[in-house]
């Protein structure tokens, strides 16, 4: 009896002592890792600056030629280092543009100019969780789409591209991964906020010429509600974040500043309010109000479906929907008729230009602890996709280079002024998202339910859209005074 | 002379084996559910006093997300609901009492009515929440149904847009899919049921329904009220049917969805926490009344209350000895 007390004791002991020893071995081993990643890339990333800033004092008095070690976008020339061999790879998250076989083309492409560079490529279906994994790892490759990593990691993990004043010369978009000045990534291609339209519903309506204002945008839903069968706006209520959508226009679109939306709105006391003149996001919303109060849209919001709403746009079966510009190609390829889908800049107005709000989507970003060789060489494989590979045009996506060509799509944005958002100042960066959670507005970030209530509200004449815009600027007001945060 | 033993002594003991081999056996589930259930309680319970998120810093600020959950018109608003699933499982108990009455008497094909009406309980509740949808849309499944029948579409109301009648249909598909999983407890429950007891209540000239009230019911009293808690709570915490549908709009949002949201929409895990003690203190108030409601409900029956024996023994005995009285 003794001995199996005992036995059963030390086995007790024992299980514990490993899971302990397991446990810990573990974290120390991570932790030792860690710092050790942490210094080298801390040491690399001070290299890299130095390079940086020298780079940027000798370019304004010569020509700085591109070299291995000091490595830039813009001095990079693609024709210099035709012969340079070396195998690189590249992570990325089209999984669908991987099986077509549209990324092997173009690598196929990118080989008859660079013949000795291999590029192997690998998709990753869960990207936004399964890539910043990887990233810790440190082994992932050369190229890959930046995930959502902290800011002030990035020198961590990429290389330094470029500074900002040099790449914004040439190419839009590439604000978004900055930070102190110096770039990590460029968009692939960039995507703009605007509506979907069917272009022979518009037709059939007798409309010739496309609404730049809200007015004449509900005046052009009542005459395809008169004039056709076809549903003047479908709201997708029920799939809640096609509602969400309808915040991507507070903003440039609604005002024409680009500093609002992240930097000027958590300080705005009454941003619903509504400034008269049919702009702001007041009368972004009351568009949607107006439509529902008025019968404009679907029948039954509270069935829709997602899926089907593609294939009934194509048909001309819904006249217009509210959605990014990523949703016109889904759309297109829903039906027989891909030549009646349509975009359009969304109908506001603001002192007689429209604006445009567009932004890049991934962003290419090159692994900072690469060797110098493969450094070169993704740096090189970057700017041919970017310049050359015409990805983007063909994704249906906003030119990434400055003056490039846009796809056909965009033909009712020219004369639209295009702006992206400006990111928020030093030391806000975390003011939008508390704001949205306190107020629990979350506005672009998952506010599905408050446009649902405009849908609701409008449809059963519960509440008047004045109401629920004052309750939203009060809910803003009660949050900023939570918070703490000035408002004027 | 009783030598006291020494603990050395006494663990080597019979006594003492059985002790440690019981606390053997006890350490592993006790730990498990201390593990995954109380101490996720506990951080639950402590979350609700502070201000956080999921990351980032947290602030603690007393009893104030417990004044919330008072003050929001939205949390206890969305309690109301729960009136409209408490009355479908009310529906849904007779329903399954019915039935179950009738399967657990010889009726031909009752095992295949039995199969198909617990069938809706294996599917899984998101699977149900999509075959809805469909179902109520304008035009498809029921409007389709209800048009054979005779009625003409634009008499038909909007199932899940009409406000009033949107959160019957929700409730519907609750009893459509839980009242199979009644029945089939019921019946079991029905089955044990001496069946010597319907010979002699047949011999007495009972019917069916005078066997149901008199045999059937006081039999099967703990299952039914077993049931009646389990809907109860569960129409307090209904939250697959109005998510998976309506996805809580459009005045569907019931106290779970809503707390889904505040907790994961808006990151106000604080809150939520303290939503969720709140309704856990409901659940508990709201199952103690019920215990208290059956007591008296199922009172009549005499034997089931040994106090009212002892009272009639009592009563007997002082009779007994009056007429004892008199005779002096």
């Amino acid at each position: 009896m003794k001995k199996k007390v005992l036995a059963l004791l030390t086995a007790t002991a024992m299980t514990a002592s490993l899971v302990g020893c397991g446990g810990s071995a573990d974290t120390t081993n991570t932790a030792e890792t860690n710092t050790e990643n942490a210094e080298e890339t801390e040491e690399a990333a001070d290299a890299e600056e130095s390079t940086e800033a020298e780079e940027t004092e000798t370019e304004g008095e010569t020509e700085a030629t591109a070299s291995v070690g000091e490595l830039s976008y813009t001095t990079l020339s693609l024709d210099d280092n035709k012969d340079l061999t070396a195998t690189i790879k590249f992570l990325h998250h089209k999984t669908d543009r991987e099986e077509d076989g549209t990324i092997a083309n173009m690598i196929a492409e990118f080989n008859k100019e660079f013949p000795n560079i291999t590029v192997e490529t690998e998709a990753v279906t869960d990207y936004a969780e399964d890539s910043l994994l990887r990233l810790s790892t440190g082994d992932w490759g050369d190229v890959m789409f930046i995930p959502a990593v902290d800011k002030s990691d990035l020198a961590t993990y990429f290389m330094p591209l470029d500074t900002l004043d040099n790449l914004s010369a040439e190419l839009n978009f590439v604000d978004n991964w900055q930070f102190d000045g110096v770039c990590y990534g460029i968009p692939y291609m960039a995507n703009a906020q605007g509506v979907l339209y069917n272009k022979k519903v518009f037709e059939d309506a007798g409309i010739d010429k496309l609404p730049t204002t809200p007015d004449e945008f509900v005046a052009d839903l009542q005459l395809i509600k008169d004039n056709t069968e076809a549903i003047p706006l479908y709201t997708n209520y029920a799939a809640g974040w096609t509602m969400g959508a309808w915040d991507a226009y507070v903003g440039i679109v609604s005002n024409g500043d680009n500093t609002y939306a992240n930097q000027k709105l958590v300080h705005t006391k009454e941003p619903f309010a509504d400034p008269g003149d049919g702009t702001g996001a007041y009368n972004v919303y009351k568009i949607l109000y107006d439509a529902c109060a008025n019968g404009l849209i679907e029948d039954d919001y509270t069935t829709t479906d997602w899926e089907g709403c593609k294939g009934m746009l194509n048909r001309g079966e819904i006249g217009t929907m509210v959605l990014g510009s990523w949703a016109y190609a889904q759309m297109q390829e829903a039906g027989d008729t891909p030549e009646n889908v349509g975009y359009m800049p969304f109908p506001i107005t603001v002192g007689g230009t429209q604006y445009v709000n567009a932004g890049g989507d991934y962003n290419y970003g090159i692994n900072v602890n690469a060797s110098d060789d493969n450094k070169l060489a993704s740096l090189i494989f970057v700017k041919w996709m970017v310049e050359k590979s015409n990805w983007c045009y063909n994704e249906g996506g906003y030119t990434v280079v400055k003056n490039g060509q846009n796809p056909e799509m965009y033909e009712a944005f020219a004369g639209c002024e295009v702006l992206s958002d400006q990111p928020a100042l030093a030391g806000e960066e975390t003011f939008l998202n508390d704001m949205n959670a306190e107020s629990e507005l979350s506005i672009n970030a998952g506010g599905n339910d408050k446009v649902q209530r405009i849908v609701e509200a409008g449809v059963t004449g519960s509440e008047s859209f004045d109401d629920i815009m004052a309750d939203w600027n009060q809910k803003w007001q009660d949050a900023q005074e939570e918070l703490g945060i000035d408002a004027e | 002379m009783k030598h006291k033993r020494s603990f050395k002594e006494w663990i080597r003991s019979r006594d003492g084996q059985q002790v440690l081999v019981m606390l053997a056996f006890m350490v592993v589930p006790l730990l498990l559910l201390f593990l995954f259930t109380y101490l996720p309680f506990g951080k639950m319970f402590s979350f609700s006093f502070y201000n956080m998120k999921y990351v980032g810093a947290r602030k603690f600020v007393g009893l104030k997300n417990y004044i919330k959950v008072f003050q929001r018109k939205d949390c206890f608003g969305a309690l109301k609901l729960s009136l409209y699933y408490m009355l479908g499982s009310v529906v849904q108990l007779a329903l399954a009492l019915y039935l179950a009455t009738i399967l657990s008497f010889k009726v031909k094909g009752g095992n295949l009515f039995k199969g198909f009406m617990f069938f809706p309980f294996l599917i899984n509740g998101i699977a149900i929440g999509f075959i809805f949808k469909f179902f109520y849309t304008r035009g498809f499944v029921f409007d389709t149904v209800l048009q054979w029948c005779g009625f003409q579409l634009e008499n038909l109301p909007y199932w899940l847009k009409d406000q009033r009648i949107n959160n019957f249909s929700l409730v519907g598909t609750s009893v459509w899919r839980y009242f199979g999983q009644n029945m089939v407890l019921f019946i079991g429950a029905i089955m044990s049921v001496d069946s010597e007891l319907y010979e002699a209540a047949m011999l007495d000239g009972a019917n069916r329904f005078q066997q149901f009230k008199y045999i059937i019911m006081p039999s099967i009293k703990t299952i039914i009220t077993l049931n009646v808690i389990l809907s109860i709570t569960g129409s307090l915490s209904a939250f697959e049917p109005p998510y998976v549908i309506t996805d809580g709009a459009n005045g569907t949002g019931t106290y779970f969805v809503v707390m889904h949201e505040i907790a994961h929409t808006q990151q106000k895990v604080g809150l939520a926490s303290a939503m969720a003690i709140v309704l856990l203190v409901i659940i508990f108030m709201a199952t103690i009344a019920q215990k208290l409601f059956f007591k008296y409900v199922f009172k009549n029956a005499e034997d089931e209350d040994p106090r009212a024996a002892a009272r009639r023994d009592k009563a007997i005995a002082r009779s007994i000895k009056r007429q004892e009285r008199k005779a002096k």
